[in-house]
Order: C-alpha cells, then sequence, then structure tokens
C-alpha cells in the first residue's frame, strides 16, 4: 500500500461526531465523577472479578469451604471495588510502579 | 489528531482541580472515545469506557510520573478497558447471557449529521453506512492487529503505539502490516 492510500485509509477509519456530541460527553464525564460511585457497568469489573476468581481457586486448597451465606461478604466486595483500579495500574509501566 | 501533550500534569498544575478535569477531557476526549469506539464497536461501551478512563486518569493522576505521555498513558488505560469489555462478552457468551444481543450499536443519527442543515438527510445515510462498513472491517481483524490499527487511525507513531500497547515496535509495524493489507481488502472500494 502506498502512502496516499494509507492516508486515505486513517482517514476513513477516524470518528467524526458533532460538537454538541463532545460538549454533551464531557458534560456526562464531569457529572459523573462528581457524583461517584455511580452504577457500574458489570464488565468493567471483568478484570476484578478475574483476579478474584483466581484468587478463590489458587486459595481453595488451604481453607476450607465458606459457608454459602458468607461467599459475598462486604470484604470481597471492597476487595473487588479496590481492584477496579486494576486497568489503570496495569497501565503504568513497570519503571513507573 | 489530538496535539501531544498540550495538558500535561504539569500543564494542570495550579488550575482549579474542576477546570484541570474539564480542560483535560476537553483535550484527550476525541481520541480516548475514537480508540474506545473502533475496539469495541459499541457506542454505549465507547461511551463508558470514555467516561471510566477519565475518572480513572484523574484519580490516578498522582502516581502519573510522566515518563511516557499522558496521551499515550490514556490509550492504555482505555485499550486496558476494551480488553476488559471483550473479556465480559466472552464471558457471557460462555454462560450463555450473551444470546439475542446485536452485535454492535449503531451511532444515533443526530450524532452523524453535519452542521449544514441542508445537507444531513442524504450525508448522514452516507456516513451511516461508511461508519458501519469500517467498524465491519476493523472487526475482522485478530484482537492485536486491531487495537494497532485503531491506534494508527488516530495518527499514533510507531512508538507511540507500542508505548501504549506495551509492545516492541517491531511488532507494532508487523501487525499495522498485515492490518492495513486485510482492511485494504476489506474496504478498497473506498481508497
Amino acid at each position: 500500500m502506498n502512502d496516499d492510500k494509507e492516508k486515505k485509509l486513517i482517514s476513513l477509519m477516524a470518528v467524526r461526531r458533532h460538537d454538541a456530541f463532545w460538549q454533551r460527553q464531557e458534560k456526562k464525564i464531569l457529572a459523573a465523577a462528581a457524583g461517584r460511585p455511580s452504577h457500574r457497568k458489570a464488565w468493567l469489573l471483568a478484570p476484578a472479578a478475574a483476579l478474584a476468581a483466581l484468587l478463590f481457586f489458587t486459595a481453595r486448597p488451604q481453607t476450607p469451604a465458606p459457608a454459602p451465606e458468607n461467599l459475598v461478604s462486604t470484604a470481597f466486595l471492597e476487595h473487588l471495588d479496590m481492584l477496579d483500579d486494576m486497568d489503570v495500574l496495569e497501565a503504568v509501566p513497570e519503571n513507573e510502579l | 489528531m489530538e496535539t501531544e501533550k498540550k495538558t500535561g500534569p504539569e500543564g494542570l498544575e495550579g488550575k482549579d482541580p474542576e477546570n484541570a478535569f474539564a480542560l483535560l477531557i476537553e483535550e484527550h476526549q476525541r481520541l480516548v472515545y475514537a480508540v474506545a469506539l473502533r475496539l469495541t464497536g459499541n457506542t454505549t461501551a465507547a461511551e463508558d469506557i470514555t467516561q471510566e478512563t477519565f475518572i480513572a486518569a484523574w484519580k490516578h493522576l498522582k502516581d502519573f510520573r510522566g515518563e511516557s505521555s499522558l496521551k499515550t498513558w490514556l490509550l492504555r488505560i482505555a485499550a486496558n478497558k476494551a480488553r476488559s469489555y471483550w473479556r465480559w462478552k466472552k464471558l457471557r457468551n460462555w454462560v450463555g447471557l450473551g444470546k439475542g444481543e446485536g452485535a454492535e450499536d449503531a451511532p444515533a443519527l443526530e450524532d452523524l449529521l453535519p452542521d449544514r442543515a441542508g445537507d444531513r438527510p442524504e450525508q448522514a445515510a452516507l456516513a451511516a453506512d461508511l461508519e458501519r462498513r469500517v467498524q465491519a472491517a476493523i472487526a475482522l481483524l485478530p484482537p492485536r492487529q486491531r487495537e494497532v490499527a485503531v491506534l494508527r487511525a488516530q495518527e499514533l507513531t510507531m512508538a507511540e503505539i507500542a508505548s501504549a500497547l506495551g509492545m516492541a515496535e517491531g511488532t507494532v509495524k508487523a501487525h499495522w502490516f498485515e492490518a492495513r493489507k486485510k482492511l485494504e481488502v476489506s474496504l478498497g472500494e473506498y481508497l
């Protein structure tokens, strides 16, 4: 592919929206930031859930199975909230940690 | 294309926090949203990813030491969130909850409308059709090629893409080479 085609391809893949769209989005982000914690989309907890599942399975041999009523404890939920930051932590280069 | 690092952490110092946050969003939201949309093909998910990316970045800005650019850091967060989105989709499909969901959701037509009212119906229809075709072509790419192509489409350099995705520059070049060959086939009529 030549440079001209590459430029056209890049231009085709650009995302174009109205100014009103960007203004609306900015307001939504600011409102969400001010009003936290808001409802979370389930998929935003995916990395936390994956790690929680990993911790659960790796911890199983050492600990007896918890009673069903204790499975979702407050501590577990707090843990999930903390792990929600994984996307950010993963984004920090190792030499910056 | 977004201008590199106009709003770096040092550029936000001394500003009222709310204004500084608004400035950060204004500067980078187009880039972050475009990447999120092209990586997920879903406008609702793209809006959520954009929102979460900025909130998370703002919360952790003090941890950011500026060894990479703010732009690539934001994009890396957004790309990680897009990966989470796909993991979640996969999990839902695996447990049978994803059946019947539309593969993609289309942008609202009014968001695609041009500013000049006279051009609206025709141009909006063309824009919507093109949007679908471009998104479909991107969706055909394997995940890593898709990530590289989407960042390249934002006119990031190979080095910036490598930094944002945590890949070697040579790997980025190889992925882009393969991706653009496939995109040329899919979108050939527009090139």
